[in-house]
């Protein structure tokens, strides 16, 4: 017993004196809980550069209010129950101040509550699940990317003009994003007159979609569209081609669907795929050309729109930090909502009712693995209503 | 109505073929070895993934696709042998042989899939398509490769057929199956045509495992998505039959594919494992009889 006591005691005092006092000069800790392994590795790759980059721009020309920033990275597998794993790690061992990096939705839905009881605030700058902010929203969530919905706005404006009244077939990954995606493009495609000839969904990380060609060739669409991501677009649109699938097919899709990582994996299957997006490499103005440069220069690899959002995520956390003077949640929050701040594809607003980012929206069309820009929105006609009523 | 048979319906069935013909090849060696040793072989989808690593990492060394074909099943029986040997002997006379032996190929599938996992990393990786391009039959367009895969696949559970059924060393492997104490004194070395059929069950994965992998993608877990369907077939055909296996993978994998036209594909699970619940509630052995009894 008295054993016990002497070394509970002990380690108490080892503990109290190991703790960390957070000086000034100490790094801001910022979590990046995302999928290093599994389908959706590319995307986790593109989320590390795109924050990597950043990070290394910023420390260099002096940090966030004089601190530098210290990046804590954790494989989630494009799997929630391992991402709230991970979170709870970071918050509770690392101690972060901030978490970002999730991919897939259910893992920026499940880390959010994560988020919510440990008093921290988080962002993904990737899931595109319109639930994350709408009816599932959080006052510790914030989003930085694109949401379904409004990628479907600029898309289904530019489908309208090419095919008029469409008949579209539906293929989503089997989980909140794939069925927040198809539901958004079909009632914007309703709205234009278009019919939608059914939908299906295949599970994340399907090896083999050849069993779903079946009810897409009764169906006989005239377009298909598709919110795979990652290694399931290759799969998808390489066997569709196999088959003769894509034979007078115009096939559109989230903008996650075909990105610079995947494209030419993809091949010659991907070319006409055109999808609304809040990023293009080929955007052309001089801060998204120094951006590509400085990206290619670093990994040898363009950057999409993920690593784009990713790159863009350290300039909103900076801009809140220093105006909000310093990392407290209520402080740090309250300095997020309504901020402007400058990124690579031009200026965005963090919209303070349902904390969702408003930008512009391009229509990009996949030309020899290059990614065309074909139109524009601007962000206040793509961003549709705030209907978040939880703060 | 000829429309939706051709457009429709019969690439459909065709896929569905192509599917059965790679689940059927599986399932041929964990019925082999089932019905002969009674071993059921939990690690037998781990050996499928061994086999397609093996293929991938030949394959990126510059080795021709038809000579994968004979390398990595070959590669295959020496491991096969020493699994027998050294492990599943070592409790295959103990009272509850059924729960040691499943136990101990289990652990072992768990192992190699780790294994593979820290030598290839996680990710999913594909080998280029070993042989390219499409025929258009009837206005529908079919990949080469898969139509490969019919044949071959249907060739060799032929040939597998003919061994097991047409020849001396078949009838050896039959008699030892049925009755392993009369085999022996008839001068059936008995154990050395139990490591013989257990190394050849393993290569038989791995041949499937190369002939898979182009479709399926090669990763570490990859030996779970095939092993549950795979089970079933040996169980519905009824286990150790040779014929069960095929006339089960074939009906089942058409089940599927003509399902997944009305409903969505991602029931053709349930309504397989549906249809294995019955099997063994109506008919617990299986459509077939067991090696060595048909």
């Amino acid at each position: 017993m008295a054993n016990t006591f002497r070394t509970l005691s002990l380690s108490l005092l080892v503990s109290v004196a190991s703790a960390p006092l957070a000086l000034a000069a100490d790094p801001i800790k910022i979590g990046v809980d995302t999928p290093l392994s599994g389908t959706y590795a590319p995307i986790g790759q593109q989320v590390r550069w795109g924050l990597e980059l950043a990070t290394k721009e910023v420390n260099a020309a002096g940090g966030i209010a004089g601190r530098q920033i210290q990046l804590i990275i954790e494989d989630e597998e494009a799997n929630p129950a391992v991402a709230v794993q991970k979170a709870d790690k970071l918050f509770q061992v690392d101690k972060v101040d901030f978490l970002t990096g999730t991919v897939n939705s259910g893992s920026t839905l499940a880390v959010g509550q994560i988020a919510e009881r440990a008093n921290k605030l988080m962002a993904t700058t990737v899931s595109f699940a319109d639930s994350i902010t709408t009816d599932k929203c959080s006052p510790n969530v914030f989003r930085v990317n694109a949401r379904a919905e409004q990628q479907s706005a600029a898309l289904a404006a530019w489908l309208a003009k090419e095919k008029p009244n469409p008949k579209v077939y539906f293929v989503g990954p089997d989980y909140e994003m794939g069925r927040s995606t198809v539901a958004a493009f079909q009632k914007g495609v309703k709205e234009r007159g278009g019919t939608s000839l059914g939908e299906v969904f295949a599970p994340l990380d399907s090896k083999d979609y050849t069993q779903y060609f079946g009810q897409i060739r009764s169906a006989r669409p005239q377009v298909l569209y598709t919110s795979t991501a990652g290694n399931d677009t290759v799969r998808l649109l390489t066997q569709m081609q196999d088959f003769g699938l894509l034979n007078n097919l115009t096939v559109v899709g989230a903008s996650g669907t075909v990105t610079s990582q995947n494209v030419s994996a993809i091949g010659t299957a991907a070319d006409g795929f055109t999808t609304g997006v809040g990023y293009s490499p080929q955007i052309d103005t001089p801060e998204n050309k120094k951006f590509v440069d400085a990206f290619r220069a670093a990994y040898k690899a363009d950057p999409d729109l993920y690593g784009a959002d990713s790159y863009g995520l350290i300039l909103f956390y900076k801009a809140a930090v220093e105006k909000a003077g310093s990392t407290e949640t209520d402080k740090v929050r309250a300095a997020m909502r309504d901020l402007k701040w400058a990124t690579p594809q031009g200026e965005k607003l963090m919209r303070a009712g349902d904390h969702q980012a408003v930008q512009t929206m391009y229509v990009v069309q996949v030309e020899k693995s290059q990614f065309k820009i074909k139109g524009t929105v601007p962000g206040d006609q793509a961003i549709g209503p705030d209907s978040c009523t939880r703060f | 109505m000829l429309d939706y048979l051709q457009f429709v319906l019969a690439p459909q069935m065709v896929t569905g073929l192509s599917l059965g013909v790679a689940v059927i090849l599986v399932a041929l060696g964990l019925t082999i070895i089932f019905g002969l040793l009674d071993v059921i072989n939990m690690s037998h989808g781990e050996f499928y993934a061994v086999g397609a690593y093996l293929a991938l990492s030949l394959g990126a060394a510059g080795i021709d696709f038809g000579l994968l074909l004979v390398l990595v099943p070959a590669l295959m029986v020496p491991a096969g042998f020493i699994v027998e040997r050294g492990l599943i002997q070592r409790v295959f006379n103990s009272p509850d042989r059924h729960t040691t032996t499943l136990l101990l190929t289990f652990g072992l599938g768990l192992v190699i899939e780790e294994v593979l996992a820290v030598i290839f990393g996680p990710n999913t990786q594909r080998p280029a398509t070993p042989i390219r391009g499409a025929v258009e039959i009837l206005g529908v367009m079919l990949p080469n490769y898969r139509l490969f895969l019919i044949v071959f696949g249907l060739l060799i559970v032929g040939a597998v057929a003919l061994v097991v059924y047409k020849t001396r060393l078949g009838a050896m492997v039959r008699a030892a199956a049925f009755d392993r104490h009369m085999a022996a004194s008839l001068g059936v070395p008995v154990s050395l045509v139990f490591a013989g059929a257990f190394s050849f069950g393993i290569a038989l994965a791995g041949l499937a495992g190369v002939l898979l992998a182009p479709i399926y993608s090669v990763f570490p877990t990859m030996g779970r998505d095939f092993i549950l369907l795979a089970f079933t077939v040996v169980i519905v055909g009824g286990m150790g039959s040779i014929a069960g296996a095929v006339v089960a993978g074939l009906v089942l994998t058409q089940i599927q594919a003509i399902s997944s036209l009305y409903i969505s594909p991602v029931w053709s699970d349930p309504i397989v494992f549906g249809i294995l619940v019955i099997t063994l509630m109506v008919r617990p052995q299986g459509l077939f009889g067991r090696l060595g009894r048909g």
